[in-house]
C-alpha cells in the first residue's frame, strides 16, 4: 500500500518530518516522526532494508555520543563515569539531540527510497521540473546501495567459485570482503558506461516530451496522508507562534 | 573415475515458480552436452552441481560424497564452471591475472600457477594479450578468457555454459578442440549450448532439458533421431539431419562429411 | 523510409592504432534485409555502432567519411534523434537492460517513453513485441532475473516495439534455442517486408543465407564483398577470412553439386535438397518418400 503512494506525497512526508519538530522545538516530537516512520516502514514490510545503513550510522553516532559526552562546552552535570573518564548530561543530551535528528532524517528518506520504484522516482523528479539526465542521476544516487550489493553478490561468486573460501566464520568472511572491494568499483565504473550507451539508443537524451507508462495517479490515501501532514505542519506552525507571542 | 549423481533434485527461485522438478541422473565420463529450451533450467542445474545454487529438495552425490556438506570454494576444487555471461565472472584488471586466480587459490604453488595459466591461455589463442585488461577485449575474447580461466585450474569436471557464444567459426573449432583435449585427459567435460551442430561433432551423449525436466538422455545420434520430442523442447536436428529428414532418407547422418562420403559411396553425384 | 548510404567510412578507436573500419562505402535500399558475417574482430560490432551514432558520438576517435540514413548524416546529428529511426540490438544483452525498471513490461516501455507515445499505444505495441518474442509469461520479472536466452528476446523486443526504420542486430540469436532463433528470423523478415531495414550480424550462416537479400563479408575491418548469399558463399576463399558456408553448400561444394541455373552452389535446405533429390531420383527412384 505505502508503494502506491505518490512519490511526491513521500517528498511531502520528508519536509514535514523534519520541519514540523523544528518549529516544535521538542525532541518528544522528533522521537514521534521516527516512530511514525518506523510504522510506515513496516506496514511497506521494508523495514529489515534500514539495517544496514542504520548499523553504519549508529556506529558514527556512537562516536560523537562519547565525544560531546566528554568534551562538549557546556558539560557541567555529571552523568557517569567508566573509570577516569567522566561523561556530562549536557553532552549526552546534546548528542541525542543529534542521534534523533540524524536518524530521523534517515527514516523518512528510506520511505522513499525503499518503496518507490526507481523509474517513478526519475518521473516524480522530471515532473518537478528537473531534467530527466538529472533525475536520473538523482535516483541512481538513491539506487547505489541495492546495486552494490548485487554486484558483491556476482562478485562473490566468481570468486568462490574459483576456489575463494568466502563462506562459513565471521574471519573468513571479513578476509574476503578486501577483495571484493576494487572489483565492485571497478565494474560499478563499467556498468556506468554500458548502461548509458543503453539508455542514449533508447532515446533518453531525447527532447521531446515524455509519457509515462504509469500514470503516477494521485489516490484517495495521498489525499489523507497529505491532509493529514499539512494539518501536522500547520498546528506546529500554531505551536512556534503561542510559544512566541508568550 | 569422477561419477557425479543427482537424486530427486527439485529447486525454484521464487515459491510460485518451481524450475527444476524432479531431476535424476548420472553423469559419468561420457563428453556430456545439455540441450533444451530458453529457460527450461540448464544454467540453474549446473549452477547447483557447481554449489552456488543449493537444492530444496534431493541430492547431489560427487564420488559418493553429498555435495551439500562442502563450500563452494571447497567444489570449486573439482568442478569448474564457465559462467553463461563472461562479465559475472570476469573481475580482475590483468587477463593473467585473472587466470591465475583459480589455480592459486585451490592451493597451487604461483610458478605451478602461472605455467597452468599460460598454458590455458595458449589453448584459447590469447597468449600474446596476458597484459591486457579484460575490460579492452571484445565479448568473444571475453568468453575466451572465462573458459582459460577454469581450464587453468586443471579441475577433474569442466562444465562450459554457452562456449560458443559470440565465436566465429575459428572460435568453435578452437573450443571443439578443447573439449576433445579434455575428453582424452579423462576430464568429464559437460556443455550447455544452442548449437546443435556443435553437438553433433563433439559430444557422445546429449541430455535434453523441457520445462525443469529431463525429456531425452543417450547417445547422441539417438536423441537427434527423436523428432517429435525434440521439437516439444524447442529445438532441432543438426542441419545436415534436417537435410536427411527432408529427403526422405532412412539413415540418419550428423555430421557433413558422414554424409557426403555416404551419398559418394551410393555414386550420386550431379553429372 | 531511408536509404542507408556509407561513403569512405574510416573509424578509429581512441587508444588504438589500427582502423577499426578502413573506406567502406555502400548503399543499402529501405525494406533490405542485410546480413553482416565476419570473423571475431572484424569490425561487424564497430559498423554497427557506425550506423547508429554511437560511433563516433560516444566513443569519439578518429572518423572519416560519412554515413547517412535519409537525408541524416550520423557523425552530425545526437544519437537520440537518430534512435528514432534506427533502433540497434547489442552483441551482449546484459549491457542493454536500462537498469531504472523493474519488470520486464516497464523495461520494454522506456523507449516509448521517451518517444512521447500515449499511454494506450505503449502498452498495444509492448503487449505485442513481448508475445512476439515469447516473453509475455515474464512480463511482470526483473530483468535481472531472466535467463540469458530470456534476456535476449527482451532486448530483441524493446527494440521492435519502438518500430524504427531500420532496425540493426548484433548476433541476436546467439543464446536463442533453435526455434526461437527461427521465429526471430521469420519475425524479422516480416518487418523488412513491411518495409523496415534490417541488418544483422550473425555467425549461423545457414540462416544468413535462407532470409538476406544481400550479405556483406568483412575482414579487418574492410568491406571484402556485399552480394548476394549465393555468390558470397559460393567463394573459394571464405577460409582465409575465417568464415564458413552454411553446412548445404560445404555438402554440394563436396559433391560437386551447382545450381546449373545460377551458376552458384545452393545455400539453404530447401535448394539443396531438390538438386540432391533430383539426381537421387534418376538413379533410385524408390528411395524417395
Ligand atoms: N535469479 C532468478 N530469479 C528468479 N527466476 C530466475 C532467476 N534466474 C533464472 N530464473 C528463471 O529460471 C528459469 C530457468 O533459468 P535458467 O537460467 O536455468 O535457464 P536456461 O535453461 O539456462 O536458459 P537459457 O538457454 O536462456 O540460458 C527461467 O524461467 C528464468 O527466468
Ligand atoms: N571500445 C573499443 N575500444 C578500442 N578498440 C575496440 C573497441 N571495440 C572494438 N575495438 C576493436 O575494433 C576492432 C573491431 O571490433 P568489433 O567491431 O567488435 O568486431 P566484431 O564485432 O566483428 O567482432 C577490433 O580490433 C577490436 O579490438
Ligand atoms: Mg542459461
Ligand atoms: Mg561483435
Amino acid at each position: 500500500m505505502i508503494h502506491k503512494l505518490d512519490p511526491n506525497s513521500k517528498i511531502i512526508y520528508i519536509f514535514v518530518a523534519n520541519i514540523a519538530p523544528a518549529l516544535i522545538g521538542a525532541r518528544m516530537a522528533t522521537a514521534s516522526f521516527i516512530l511514525i516512520s518506523i510504522v510506515i516502514l513496516t506496514i511497506g514490510k521494508v523495514l529489515h532494508k534500514t539495517a544496514p545503513m542504520l548499523e553504519f550510522s549508529g556506529l558514527i553516532l556512537l562516536t560523537v555520543a562519547i565525544i560531546q559526552g566528554i568534551f562538549h562546552q557546556g558539560n557541567t552535570t555529571v552523568a557517569f563515569a567508566l573509570g577516569s573518564v567522566v561523561f556530562y548530561k549536557e553532552g549526552l543530551m546534546f548528542a541525542l539531540g543529534i542521534a534523533l535528528n540524524v536518524i530521523n532524517i534517515l527514516m523518512s528518506f528510506s520511505i522513499l527510497v525503499l518503496t518507490t520504484k526507481p523509474s517513478d522516482m526519475v518521473e516524480t523528479f522530471v515532473h518537478m521540473g528537473l531534467s530527466p539526465r538529472l533525475g536520473y542521476v538523482m535516483s541512481s544516487v538513491f539506487q547505489i546501495i541495492p546495486q552494490m550489493t548485487k554486484t558483491m553478490a556476482t562478485i562473490t561468486d566468481a570468486q568462490r567459485s574459483r576456489g575463494m573460501e568466502t563462506e562459513g566464520k565471521l574471519k573468513t568472511r571479513i578476509k574476503a570482503f578486501f577483495p571484493l572491494i576494487s572489483p565492485v568499483v571497478m565494474n560499478s565504473l563499467i556498468s556506468t558506461k554500458e548502461r548509458a550507451i543503453a539508455l542514449e539508443v533508447r532515446g533518453f537524451g531525447s527532447k521531446q516530451k515524455k509519457t509515462f507508462l504509469n500514470d503516477l495517479q494521485k489516490t484517495r490515501y495521498d489525499d489523507i496522508f497529505r491532509f493529514v501532514l499539512i494539518l501536522i505542519l500547520i498546528l506546529s506552525i500554531f505551536w512556534r507562534v503561542l510559544i512566541w507571542l508568550k | 573415475m569422477t561419477r557425479i549423481e543427482v537424486q530427486e533434485m527439485h529447486f525454484s527461485y521464487t515459491e510460485q515458480e518451481p524450475i527444476l522438478k524432479g531431476i535424476n541422473i548420472t553423469l559419468d565420463e561420457r563428453s556430456t552436452a545439455i540441450i533444451g529450451q530458453n529457460g527450461a533450467g540448464k544454467t540453474t542445474f549446473v549452477k547447483l552441481l557447481k554449489g552456488l545454487l543449493r537444492p530444496m529438495q534431493g541430492k547431489i552425490l560427487f564420488d559418493g560424497k553429498d555435495i551439500a556438506c562442502m563450500t563452494v570454494a571447497q567444489i570449486a576444487k573439482h568442478i569448474g564452471l564457465v559462467f553463461q555471461n563472461p562479465n559475472d565472472q570476469i573481475f580482475k584488471n590483468n587477463i593473467l591475472d585473472e587466470v591465475m586466480f583459480g589455480p592459486i587459490n585451490i592451493g597451487m604453488d604461483e610458478q605451478e600457477a602461472k605455467r597452468h595459466s599460460q598454458n590455458a591461455l595458449a589453448m584459447v589463442g590469447l597468449s600474446d594479450c596476458e597484459d591486457k585488461n579484460p575490460y579492452d577485449m571484445g565479448l568473444s575474447e571475453r568468453k575466451l578468457i572465462a573458459i582459460a580461466s577454469v581450464l587453468a585450474m586443471d579441475t577433474d569436471v569442466v562444465i562450459f555454459d554457452e562456449p560458443t557464444i559470440a565465436q566465429d567459426y575459428r572460435g568453435i573449432e578452437k573450443i571443439k578442440k578443447i573439449i576433445r583435449t579434455l575428453k582424452a585427459e579423462g576430464k568429464m567435460v559437460l556443455t550447455i549450448t544452442h548449437d546443435m551442430d556443435f553437438v553433433a561433432d563433439c559430444f557422445e551423449r546429449t541430455i535434453v532439458f523441457a520445462k525443469g525436466k529431463i525429456l531425452l538422455d543417450g547417445q547422441t545420434d539417438k536423441v537427434f533421431s527423436k523428432k517429435e520430442e525434440l521439437s516439444q523442447a524447442y529445438l532441432e536436428p543438426p542441419h545436415v539431419t534436417q537435410l536427411c529428414n527432408s529427403l526422405g532418407y532412412d539413415k540418419v547422418f550428423l555430421r557433413v562429411e558422414d554424409f557426403v562420403s555416404y551419398v559418394k559411396s551410393k555414386g550420386i553425384e550431379n553429372k | 523510409m531511408a536509404k542507408i548510404v556509407a561513403e569512405h567510412l574510416k573509424y578509429k578507436y581512441p587508444l588504438s592504432e589500427k582502423l577499426a573500419l578502413y573506406d567502406i562505402s555502400f548503399t543499402i535500399e529501405p525494406g533490405e534485409f542485410i546480413g553482416i558475417i565476419g570473423e571475431n574482430n572484424a569490425g561487424k560490432s564497430t559498423l554497427c555502432q557506425a550506423m547508429v551514432g554511437i560511433v563516433p558520438n560516444f566513443y569519439k576517435g578518429a572518423y572519416g567519411g560519412k554515413v547517412l540514413i535519409g537525408d541524416m548524416e550520423i557523425a552530425k546529428s545526437n544519437i537520440s534523434d537518430i534512435c528514432k529511426k534506427v533502433g540497434i540490438v547489442f552483441q551482449n544483452p546484459f549491457n542493454q537492460v536500462t537498469g531504472c525498471k523493474l519488470t520486464v513490461y516497464e523495461e520494454v516501455a522506456f523507449g516509448l517513453e521517451n518517444m512521447g507515445l500515449p499511454r494506450s499505444e505503449m502498452i498495444d505495441r509492448i503487449d505485442y513485441s513481448l508475445k512476439l518474442l515469447d516473453i509475455y509469461k515474464y512480463k511482470d520479472r526483473n530483468p535481472f532475473d531472466l535467463s540469458g536466452g530470456q534476456m535476449q528476446r527482451m532486448a530483441i523486443a524493446s527494440i521492435i516495439a519502438m518500430r524504427p526504420e531500420v532496425i540493426i542486430l548484433d548476433e541476436p540469436t546467439s543464446q536463442l534455442d533453435p526455434q526461437g532463433s527461427e521465429e526471430v528470423f521469420r519475425a524479422v523478415q516480416n518487418l523488412s517486408r513491411e518495409g523496415i531495414t534490417i541488418i544483422m550480424v550473425e555467425h549461423k550462416m545457414e540462416k544468413i543465407a535462407e532470409y538476406s537479400d544481400r550479405v556483406m563479408l568483412l575482414h579487418e575491418g574492410k568491406l571484402i564483398a556485399f552480394e548476394t548469399p549465393e555468390k558470397i558463399f559460393s567463394r573459394d576463399d571464405l577460409d582465409c577470412y575465417g568464415v564458413t558456408a552454411p553446412a548445404y553448400t560445404r555438402i554440394c561444394k563436396s559433391l560437386g553439386i551447382k545450381n546449373k541455373k545460377t551458376g552458384f552452389y545452393p545455400v539453404t535446405l530447401e535448394e539443396t535438397k531438390s538438386l540432391i533429390g533430383f539426381s537421387e531420383k534418376e538413379r533410385c527412384p524408390y528411395d524417395q518418400n
